[in-house]
């Protein structure tokens, strides 16, 4: 597919300046100050954005909690079509919107195109969630009485998404929440703003078509000076969604734990690959080099560290080498076809990843391939980078930090699996995992209660790439949030348990007796 | 002019190379490629660093702005 990115902005209705500000299909003219977006494939201006004042976020929540009034109402399987209706709209404009999430943030165009495809795959679950929002019937200890619990609308979530996902986590929440009964006010990264706008776009005709009142589906373009701790501190929230790093994540713990609120934290990783000797190698190799250079190393669950056993560590090294000789060659505009590698977000990544580069020999590391920043031709923009391995040991402080960047540190280990999932744990990030062994005894103990401690452990599938059928998140400093599959629905909602008594007796709980 | 109520995002936007001048100070700015939230001073403060040193890099940062411009 040869890519007009003009034409794909103006299938949006992206022009020089835009509105920041919309509650589904109105938007709104802002005073705040003006994001500049630009792509980080040639660093060029793609357009502008005015981003809202305090005044225009005090009305967007004031308009979200009239909607939350009506909407709660609407029986959840009514909800779950509009959200199916959306799920066709974005199969519209798959092509379209994956193009705009590779020129705005970098990566190749069939990530793009996949993280619609993410956006479409939650809307499809949630259409069955929303006929399966169940409760359970339990048994009372009293006659004549029934005993249930059940799941009630919560109200507004608050959405703050990173730039490296720029559409598929506010899917992610979005879906559910609005099957849930909720109302959303998304705010996107400053970085990705246009991608923000082209999705509010692409919704909107649903909720016109389909009567969707005002203030169900908001979004907020803000600088964290308007939409920051306040928006954190705000009570009319009661669920805070936030995608970002561990840093980012404590302090909104901290706030919002302050006022008792619920939050889904989905922070940073330090993701591990485990290749023991019982490893079918080839497998191993082709699913690591895609979780440490897809997306330029820049996933919340790319493979940061590589825990292989001695006796193969050389035919390990090597082989990694080699793949990523092969990927060297295909470095470049992330439009095009043969690249599988784009750019870093900025030259800010940049610095990040050459300061590790640095710093990992420092601490006595040795680079085995890569590290340079790419020059000359098609590299004008400064933030395309040389995929690097580099030998480490998993106590370096840089090892134990996450970079955001494509580099990956080959850690030798000796003796049992035992050791290899030690090493895998003693980080303080805990999201997600992988083993590559054909050997059942080492795979079970990996999954296992003494295995892997983060919130996602695979068998002979790599660390990158999870399906939205199973709840996303991690532990330890990964933030313990939960989101996408499984029951995640439920943080959405309100849980609540009934007592209804149809007899003519009142008894007591526990036999209490309160005669008066 | 920068003070020490800047938020961080506004001081990476605006005074980009402020990010390695604080990095080289131990202070992080940037964190999976977003800036963190919250002012320059909660995050010098969060590194333990005294309101004298604050103010210490507040003025080198000037400097330094003056020097780029």
């Amino acid at each position: 597919m040869a890519i007009d990115i003009n034409n794909v902005l103006k299938t949006f209705g992206i022009t020089d300046v835009n509105q920041g500000v919309s509650t589904g299909n109105d938007w709104f003219d802002t005073n705040g100050t003006i994001t500049s977006s630009s792509s980080p494939i040639d660093e060029k201006e793609i357009a502008k954005v005015k981003n809202a004042t305090m005044e225009d976020y005090e009305m967007v929540v004031k308009k979200a909690q009239e909607a939350f009034k009506e909407w709660r109402l609407v029986p959840a399987p009514e909800r779950g079509e509009i959200v199916r209706l959306i799920g066709l709209e974005l199969r519209k404009y798959k092509e379209e919107l994956g193009a705009l999430v590779t020129y705005e943030m970098g990566k190749i165009f069939q990530e793009g195109m996949g993280e619609v495809q993410e956006m479409i795959d939650i809307c499809d679950f949630a259409v069955g969630q929303a006929r399966l929002i169940n409760g359970v019937s339990l048994q009372s200890e009293r006659r004549e009485h029934r005993l249930f619990e059940q799941y009630q609308p919560l109200g507004i979530v608050g959405i703050v998404t990173s730039f490296n996902f720029p559409v598929a986590v506010w899917a992610w929440n979005s879906a559910l929440a609005a099957i849930a009964g909720d109302v959303v006010i998304w705010k996107p990264s400053s970085k990705t703003p246009l991608t923000a706008l082209a999705t509010q776009k692409i919704i909107g005709k649903v909720l016109k078509d389909n009567n969707v009142p005002e203030g169900v589906f908001n979004l907020i373009v803000a600088k964290s000076s308007v939409m920051g701790d306040n928006f954190l501190e705000d009570k009319r929230i009661p669920l805070m969604s936030v995608t970002g790093s561990s840093a980012v994540g404590k302090r909104v713990g901290s706030i919002v734990g302050k006022r008792l609120g619920k939050t889904i934290l989905e922070l940073g990783g330090n993701n591990a690959v485990i290749i023991t000797p019982n490893a079918d190698i080839k497998m191993a190799i082709a699913s690591t080099v895609f979780g440490t250079v897809g997306t330029a190393g820049q996933r919340c669950t790319s493979t940061r560290r590589i825990i292989i056993h001695e006796s193969i560590y050389d035919q390990v090294k090597d082989s990694m080498v080699n793949a990523y000789k092969s990927v060297a060659n295909k470095i470049g505009n992330p439009l095009s076809e043969n690249s599988l590698v784009g750019p870093l977000i900025d030259v800010h990544s940049v610095n990040n990843f050459r300061n590790s580069v640095a710093k990992v020999q420092e601490e006595g590391g040795k680079i085995l391939f890569g590290g340079e920043i790419m020059e000359g031709k098609g590299f004008e923009s400064g933030n395309y980078v040389m995929p690097c391995i580099a030998e480490a040991e998993n106590h370096y402080e840089i090892v134990q930090e996450e970079t955001f960047a494509p580099i990956v540190y080959l850690i030798k280990y000796s003796g049992e699996v035992e050791n290899a999932i030690e090493l895998n744990n003693n980080v303080p990030q805990g999201l997600s995992s992988c083993i590559f062994t054909l050997n059942m005894r080492e795979a079970e103990k990996f999954v296992s209660a003494v295995g892997s401690d983060c919130g996602i452990a695979n068998v002979n599938v790599g660390t990158s790439g999870a399906e939205i059928g199973g709840a996303f998140g991690g532990e330890k400093d990964t933030g313990g949030g939960r989101e996408s599959g499984s029951d995640s629905w439920k943080i959405y909602m309100r849980r609540q348990t009934s007592t209804s008594n149809y007899g003519a007796e009142l008894p007591l709980a526990q036999g209490v007796k309160f005669d008066f | 002019m920068i003070d020490k109520e800047i938020t961080i995002e506004d001081l990476v936007d605006e005074y980009p190379f402020s990010v390695a001048f604080l990095q080289k100070k131990g202070i992080k700015c940037i964190a999976c490629g977003e800036p963190i939230w919250g002012t320059l001073e909660e995050a010098c403060l969060e590194k333990n660093f005294s309101q004298e040193n604050i103010q210490k890099f507040v003025d080198e940062l000037n400097t330094l702005n003056k020097t780029q411009s």
